[in-house]
């Protein structure tokens, strides 16, 4: 505990040195005076013997313990001032480090809660799903489905041995009855274990138990959070209540936590063990998704392995559900869920954000390198005056971490800001409804690590350098001439050249992200998605199995609609565009062909064409009476009479349907009249090629799904009620659901995602943009600085400004074009893995690339151009004077 | 810088000045001499680079520092050995024998 006394002591302590140093010369002197010497040689001789008293006393500090501590504070004190001296040095630098820090620690954190840990269930990554793929089809084979009819999951249940858990969800539509008005939830049936296998506990009561699975129990569901604060205002209690749902009373017996949506359903009910399958529309039983527990020590590939054995034994039993050559594909459940071209999307963004992270150390390399050059002069002052390597060393040392803890402490700001951003960019549906995005402690504990290790690694060299100086040639030469050492200038430009590539890299992605949002967003339609009001109409399949049936639920809701204000026209429709209704065999009397010939069919009413505005370009739409009558006349689209009726007048030809015998309700007559042609329009979604299509009566048949589209005269969304309640007035048990205006929902499932990949690639591209313009001009304006004194003579000697400038820029362009040409050449060389997942863009894409070369040419210029123009405004008399 | 030429006598001044101190307290400019008599002039260091050297072995315990009246009524910083210091010298004089031991052996028998 010495040196605490002493710490407190320090005056005492440095007397104390002082006093001890100076008797010691004041002895020799007094010895040497004794032996005959004068006072004055004396005094001299002992200096000379004894050596620098200040260097000795500042080594005799450094061994002692608390000394230590104290020089610490002392440093981290000069490392803050030195810091502070120079703002603008300290600002570009933290915020280059925040900038990098920050957008990668965002982007991490979502493809990490988005991809590698979505959900918030127990042991996640041991759980999978199963999919039967069709190895006939093209490629590898494609998916045949992946979901299973209910003994078909029984016999995977009982047979296995390689899950200690497999459970199933089969998604039902419930109308919720509240006496007053109904609303649409989307439910699911879950069979004995679901609650068991994702280990997640209830919010409020309790989960689902095997005795709810029970014949006869008592009726009982489990609520969603997000529904439980929609629907029922949060209202703890309505645990225990019991609601309408679908005509039947069931008690409400828990709430689920906010991260638990499994299925995406409102709601979770017990698999009604009466009920072999459940049904959706007439006629089409709802098969059920799967989701098992490795047992511990099976792999993946093992289980794949036994399932398929099983497959393969009971798929005779199942004829009609699996193809001739299949193959039962097990995967992880969180692949399964995060679509793959998402999934590589968020891996070019975590690229670019790579590069960022790249580019901002870079910039703070270089301004530490040209920094530490102007600094050569200070340390050798300091040197002289006896400060030791060691301490130089360790105060450089000191302001490189503070710089860096400044850099990450602005990051994180930056992060949590980005975090916020991203999770609410994020389009709906790309993402399980279960993530929740979050910083990620870990990810930014690494950006920070590598912040300082950058911080360190780049302010240490050149400080190790300083310190090695030669006192008195840093002292002459220091600050003059040219910009210093050779070695180290050259660093410095290898540095902003990568820097310059880099950031060519990010802006040609961002071009090529940019062209490829555009061309998709320009993608004429052929109909108009404004105005049009779509949703859902789930009719319960007991009581609507046929077509007479479904037009007794339509025909008065139509009326009802049309003769609402606001509405002009409505009508059913069997797939919502840009997505052309199911697809089928259709054969033309008297055509011979090989292979399939399939068109897509879509079931509407007679206002189908005016309610889109799909402009039909000969012939005419269906009328009223043929709707209501089910008559078998049809209309076709340009593709599909180029492609299966020829030349010749396609009106009054006869198409058969042949797919309509494989409906439930088998149309007996399949010959139907072609009655007019409808101009192509996307009806595969926005990026592919328009198919065959043709549209019949929705009154042909009873089975499918029914949706509806409605032409409003105003904003959509506001109509929204008015059809929910003529819904209701037609029918109490059927419910208007998932109603949205169409270009809403195209917004959703078309733009988003690419916007979002846009929005963020040309976000970091101007992040990336204005680091290197930072760079650029701290490189250039510090070595015009260092050459203020050569311009001042050549000024002198009678150089024109004009020469200065041309001197300057072309200094900076040595830099910023071999940079350009990297960067392009590298853009070139990955951009193909980049534009696979781009759509209407060519990986040379020649816009992109010659726009950025002229935007990156031009910021370098004006990086350059500004020194060069304070250095062409020096006069020659203080240039000269200059140090 | 002077560090360096002191760096490379650094254990050697430590083992000395343990050894002179092992005879009895005294202050630094009587360790100079001593150094100085019994090496005959033979080290040319500073003779202030010695007090880092008392300072350092006296933060690792191996010296105790006093304050206290000399023979001239002035007051100086003396030096005493530890029970520690005297266990380092001996390793310290035990290593440097076997190190001689084996040096001159090999300058013995090399050729």
């Amino acid at each position: 505990m010495r040196w605490l006394s002493r710490l407190g002591h320090k005056p005492l302590v440095e007397k104390r040195l002082d006093s001890e140093l100076h008797f010691h010369l004041e002895q020799q002197i007094a010895d040497y005076i004794a032996s005959g010497l004068s006072p004055a040689e004396a005094r001299r001789r002992a200096n000379l013997e004894f050596g620098s008293v200040e260097g000795f006393k500042e080594e005799c500090r450094e061994a002692r313990w608390e000394n230590r501590l104290e020089l610490l504070l002392h440093d981290i004190q000069f490392a803050f001032r030195g810091l502070r001296k120079n703002p603008r040095f300290t600002l570009v630098a933290i915020l280059a480090l925040a900038l990098g820090i920050g957008a990668s620690t965002a982007m991490f954190s979502v493809i990490y809660n988005a991809l590698v840990a979505p959900f918030p269930y127990k042991d996640q990554g041991r759980l999978v799903t199963l999919r039967i793929r069709d190895l006939d089809q093209r490629g590898n084979g494609e998916d045949f489905r992946g979901l299973l009819s209910y003994s078909e999951l029984r016999d995977y249940m009982e047979q296995n041995r390689v899950f200690d858990g497999l459970i199933a969800n089969c998604e039902i539509d419930v109308v919720y009855d509240s006496g007053e008005n109904n609303s649409y939830l989307a439910a699911n049936f879950v069979t004995p274990g679901t609650f068991e296998l994702f280990g997640v506990a209830p919010l409020l009561g309790r989960g689902l138990e095997p005795a709810d699975y029970e014949p006869g129990a008592p009726p009982v569901f489990v609520l969603r959070y997000a529904t439980w604060t929609n629907q029922f205002g949060s209202d703890p209690g309505v645990v225990g209540k019991s609601f309408s749902l679908n005509g039947v009373r069931r008690t409400l017996v828990g709430v689920m936590p906010l991260r638990f949506a499994w299925g995406g359903a409102n709601l979770w009910m017990p698999r009604d063990p009466g009920v072999v399958n459940v049904m959706r529309g007439a006629f089409i039983p709802q098969y059920w998704g799967v989701v098992a527990h490795l047992k511990p020590g099976v792999s993946i590939q093992e289980a794949e392995a036994e399932i398929n054995v099983i497959g393969t034994r009971i798929a005779p039993t199942y004829r009609a559900d699996y193809p001739t050559h299949f193959h039962v594909v097990v995967e992880s459940f969180v692949h399964a869920v995060v679509g793959q071209g998402f999934r590589r999307t968020l891996f070019v963004l975590f690229a670019a954000v790579g590069l960022l992270l790249l580019i901002g150390c870079a910039n703070v390399a270089s301004l530490l390198l040209a920094r530490a050059t102007t600094r050569g002069r200070e340390f050798a002052v300091r040197a002289a005056l006896g400060a030791s390597r060691a301490r130089l060393v360790r105060q450089l040392l000191l302001e490189s971490i503070l710089l860096a803890l400044g850099g990450a402490i602005v990051g994180v700001l930056f992060a949590w800001a980005g975090i916020l951003g991203l999770a609410a960019a994020m389009p709906p549906f790309t993402i399980p409804s279960e993530t929740v995005i979050e910083m990620n402690g870990w990810v930014l504990l690494f950006e920070i690590s590598l912040a300082i290790a950058t911080v360190v690694i780049f302010g240490l060299f050149p400080a190790l350098q300083a310190s090695r100086v030669d006192v008195q040639d840093a002292l002459r030469g220091a600050g003059k001439g040219l910009g210093g050492t050779i070695a180290k200038s050259r660093l410095r430009n290898a540095v902003i050249v990568v820097e310059v590539a880099l950031s060519l890299i990010l802006l040609f992605t961002a071009g090529l992200f940019m062209r490829s949002f555009v061309a998709i967003q320009n993608v004429p339609l052929g109909w108009q998605a404004e105005h049009v009001l779509a949703g859902r109409i789930p009719l319960p399949a007991q009581r609507y199995m046929t077509g007479p049936q479904i037009v007794s639920f339509f025909e008065p809701l139509i009326r009802t609609l049309k003769s609402t204000p606001g509405i002009e026209a409505a009508s059913p429709v069997s797939a919502t565009p840009p997505y052309g209704g199911f697809g089928g065999n259709i054969e033309i009397p008297g055509k011979t062909h090989t292979g399939e010939w399939e068109s897509l069919i879509q079931l509407v009413g007679e206002d189908y064409f005016s309610v889109v505005r799909h402009p039909l370009i000969a012939g005419r739409s269906f009328t009223e009476a043929e709707v209501s009558t089910a008559r078998k006349v049809v209309v076709i689209n340009q593709t599909f009479q180029r492609r299966f009726l020829g030349d010749g007048d396609p009106l009054g030809r006869t198409i058969i349907l042949d797919v309509l015998k494989k409906l439930p309700d088998a149309v007996a007559d399949r010959s139907f009249q072609v009655i007019g042609v409808a101009a192509d329009a996307m009806n595969v979604g926005l990026e592919n090629p328009v198919e065959p299509e043709l549209w019949i009566p929705y009154s042909v048949t009873g089975s499918g799904m029914r949706r509806l589209l409605v032409r409003t005269t105003g904003d959509p969304g506001s109509m929204n009620a008015a059809v929910r309640k003529a819904v209701w007035a037609v029918d109490p048990t059927v419910a208007f659901a998932e109603g949205q205006p169409l270009a809403d929902w195209l917004n959703t499932f078309s733009y988003a995602q690419p916007r979002l990949g846009f929005f963020l690639v040309a976000t970091f591209a101007a992040i990336g943009l204005l680091l290197v313009t930072l760079g650029v001009y701290s490189v250039i304006a510090y070595s015009t600085s260092r050459r203020t004194h050569e311009i001042g003579i050549r000024m002198a000697l009678g150089a024109a400004p004009g020469d200065v400038l041309k001197m300057v820029l072309k200094h900076g362009l040595a830099v910023v074009v071999p940079g350009i040409a990297i960067g392009i050449l590298v853009s070139f060389a990955v951009s193909r893995s980049v534009v696979s997942q781009l759509w209407g863009v060519s990986s040379y894409d020649p816009l992109s690339a010659v726009s950025v070369v002229l935007l990156l040419l031009a910021i370098g210029l004006l990086a350059c151009w500004i020194p060069a123009r304070r250095a062409t405004r020096v006069s020659p008399v203080t240039a000269l004077h200059y140090e | 810088m002077p560090t360096e030429k002191n760096d490379l006598h650094r254990g050697t001044l430590d083992m000395l000045i343990l050894k002179i101190l092992a005879a009895g307290p005294l202050h630094g400019y009587a360790i100079a001499q001593r150094l100085q008599q019994i090496s005959k002039d033979y080290f040319q260091v500073p003779q202030g680079s010695l007090y880092p050297a008392l300072h350092r072995l006296e933060e690792r315990e191996w010296l105790d520092a006093e304050w206290k009246d000399t023979s001239t009524g002035r007051e100086a910083k003396f030096y005493t050995l530890t029970s520690k210091g005297k266990k380092q010298l001996e390793a310290e004089v035990l290593g440097w024998e076997r190190l001689s031991d084996a040096v001159s052996l090999i300058l013995r028998t090399a050729d």
